[in-house]
């Protein structure tokens, strides 16, 4: 008996279907993604391609083989649920009342020092029901409340990002240096959990000077020593003690190294989009000095007001 | 040993063939099952094949549900958008909502006009745009003319950026609903120009 087309047949359906469900949907799920506004929240496209310093830094922290220790993949496994007082209304005495009802355990003291300075939380870690519970016996006191979404789960309690990775956020991103093991923490949220160039510029250096027990290699040929020619360079490392050139001398970043810290604080999964409901905090937009920076002050409030 | 090419070989056993057995049942109704359970995975875990739906949501739906739909938060936040993106008056009244002084940009922060407890007023100047001396918080201002957005913005929209700038900033005015633009749109309809400020006060805030 001849069994060849048999074999035939059950090898090419047993590899179109994995094809089919691995490569085809997932081509028709996320091929088309475009840089989204949120539904609720869309003052800003979302996600903005890298500055060029940081598209080149990606081939850098790809030849450096940093993927290998660390993933960019924020994991969540639920969300709990905040109510926060944003306003406190004019009917003081409704909104105390209200308050002790909703939090029996408070004094009438306690609740008086919560109106004071909103935006104050008031129930912490409560089921959806509760929170729009709570939120629905403020509303005929005039307050303005508000259910807070928090994402949770273990590298979330790490803080190693606010919210999980999505598809979104690697959209620029050739290729997307997802990385599985996890020897160092996960840098998807390195940029805004770590925002200072300086100490990744060190870290880089020797990672000891910053975490003294670290494992991870030092990445000293992205320096470079020089002699300190009339003046020291403003881009110079501050060395200390054991980690110091000698007098004289100063170490300063090579191009690599400024496009791996310029990509390093390009890795942020702070924004929260349609598919990553959350609240952010915002920053305080002083109403009386402009804005210290010109990033886009605070883009996201994403509360569900009632 | 018998090496005559000439003598037929002895006769041989005939070459093995595969028989067949049929499979036992319990491996289909197995089989059937597993994929009948494989099938209920994906449908209450697949998220409907919703390139929207990450765990821990299961459907767009629930998704969707997190996000504030109607209400004062949704209005907030499109208005946002219309503040900064659509109509683009963040370019004069800055993100702080303080206006340009130099340039004669009124600030939108604690102003009078837009905190008035019925916005009659303030929906005329986005409907029609302003010129001239205005005084705001106290401050003297020369409007060189804030452009009419009658034709560019819908009710919807002049409702959303008008609940946006009166609960932004530390401001704190009851929101504006669409019917409230509608009515002083069709009552203005004939109306040519930017207003004047002299103009406005003339009329009721709840007109």
């Amino acid at each position: 008996m001849n069994h060849g087309p048999l074999i035939f047949l059950g090898v090419f359906f047993a590899l179109a279907l994995s094809w089919f469900g691995l490569v085809f949907e997932s081509q028709l799920q996320l091929g088309n993604a475009q840089p989204t506004t949120n539904l609720v929240n869309a003052a800003q496209l979302y996600p903005q391609m890298r500055p060029g310093q940081a598209r080149q830094g990606l081939d850098v922290y790809r030849s450096l083989g940093c993927a290998a220790c660390h993933s960019q993949q924020i994991g969540q496994t639920g969300r709990t649920y905040d109510v926060a007082l944003t306003d406190a209304g004019t009917n003081r005495s409704a909104v105390v009342d209200t308050l002790l009802k909703v939090k029996p355990d408070a004094t009438a003291i306690e609740a008086q020092r919560l109106l004071e300075k909103p935006p104050a939380t008031i129930l912490k870690d409560v089921t959806r029901a509760a929170a729009d519970a709570a939120v629905a016996k403020f509303e005929p006191t005039g307050a303005k409340v508000e259910v807070r979404v928090i994402p949770t789960g273990p590298d979330i309690a790490r803080g190693w990002g606010k919210r999980r990775s999505v598809a979104e956020d690697f959209l620029f991103d050739q290729p997307a240096m997802l990385g599985s093991q996890r020897v160092g923490p996960d840098l998807a949220d390195v940029g805004s959990r770590l925002p200072d160039a300086n100490l990744h510029s060190l870290h880089l250096y020797d990672p000891q000077i910053v975490v003294s027990k670290s494992v991870m290699p030092p990445y000293r040929f992205l320096f470079e020593k020089r002699k300190i020619g009339r003046e020291p360079s403003p881009d110079a490392l501050k060395l200390a003690g054991k980690f110091a050139p000698e007098q004289g001398c100063e170490i300063v970043p090579t191009d690599e190294a400024r496009q791996l810290v310029a990509y390093l604080l390009s890795l942020r999964a702070d924004t929260a989009i349609f598919e990553t409901p959350m609240t952010v905090a915002r920053a305080n937009v002083s109403t009386n000095a402009p804005a210290a920076t010109n990033a886009p002050a605070a883009q996201t409030t994403n509360s569900v007001a009632k | 040993m018998n090496l005559d090419p000439n003598k037929s070989p002895a006769p041989q056993e005939p070459e093995p063939t595969t028989g067949s057995a049929p499979a036992p049942v319990w491996l289909f109704v197995l089989v059937a099952l597993l994929a009948f359970w494989g099938m209920g995975f994906l449908d209450s875990h697949g998220g409907g094949f919703d390139a929207r739906v990450y765990a821990p949501y299961n459907s767009a739906k629930e998704v969707e549900d997190e996000w504030p739909k109607s209400g004062a938060g949704a209005a907030f936040a499109r208005g946002e958008l219309v503040y900064r993106e659509v109509a683009r008056c963040i370019l004069c009244h800055q993100p702080t909502g303080l206006g340009s002084p130099g340039q004669q940009y009124p600030p939108l922060a604690k102003s009078e006009w837009v905190l008035a407890q019925e916005p009659g007023r303030v929906i005329r100047i986005v409907l029609n745009g302003l010129q001239g001396p205005i005084t705001v918080t106290g401050q003297q201002f020369n409007s060189n003319g804030m452009v009419p957005w009658r034709d560019t913005l819908t009710d919807q929209q002049i409702a959303d950026v008008l609940t946006y700038i009166r609960s932004e900033w530390g401001n704190n005015a009851p929101e504006v609903k669409p019917e409230q633009v509608k009515a002083i749109r069709d009552k203005t309809a004939g109306r040519p120009g930017q207003w004047l400020a002299d103009e406005l006060l003339k009329v009721l805030e709840t007109e």
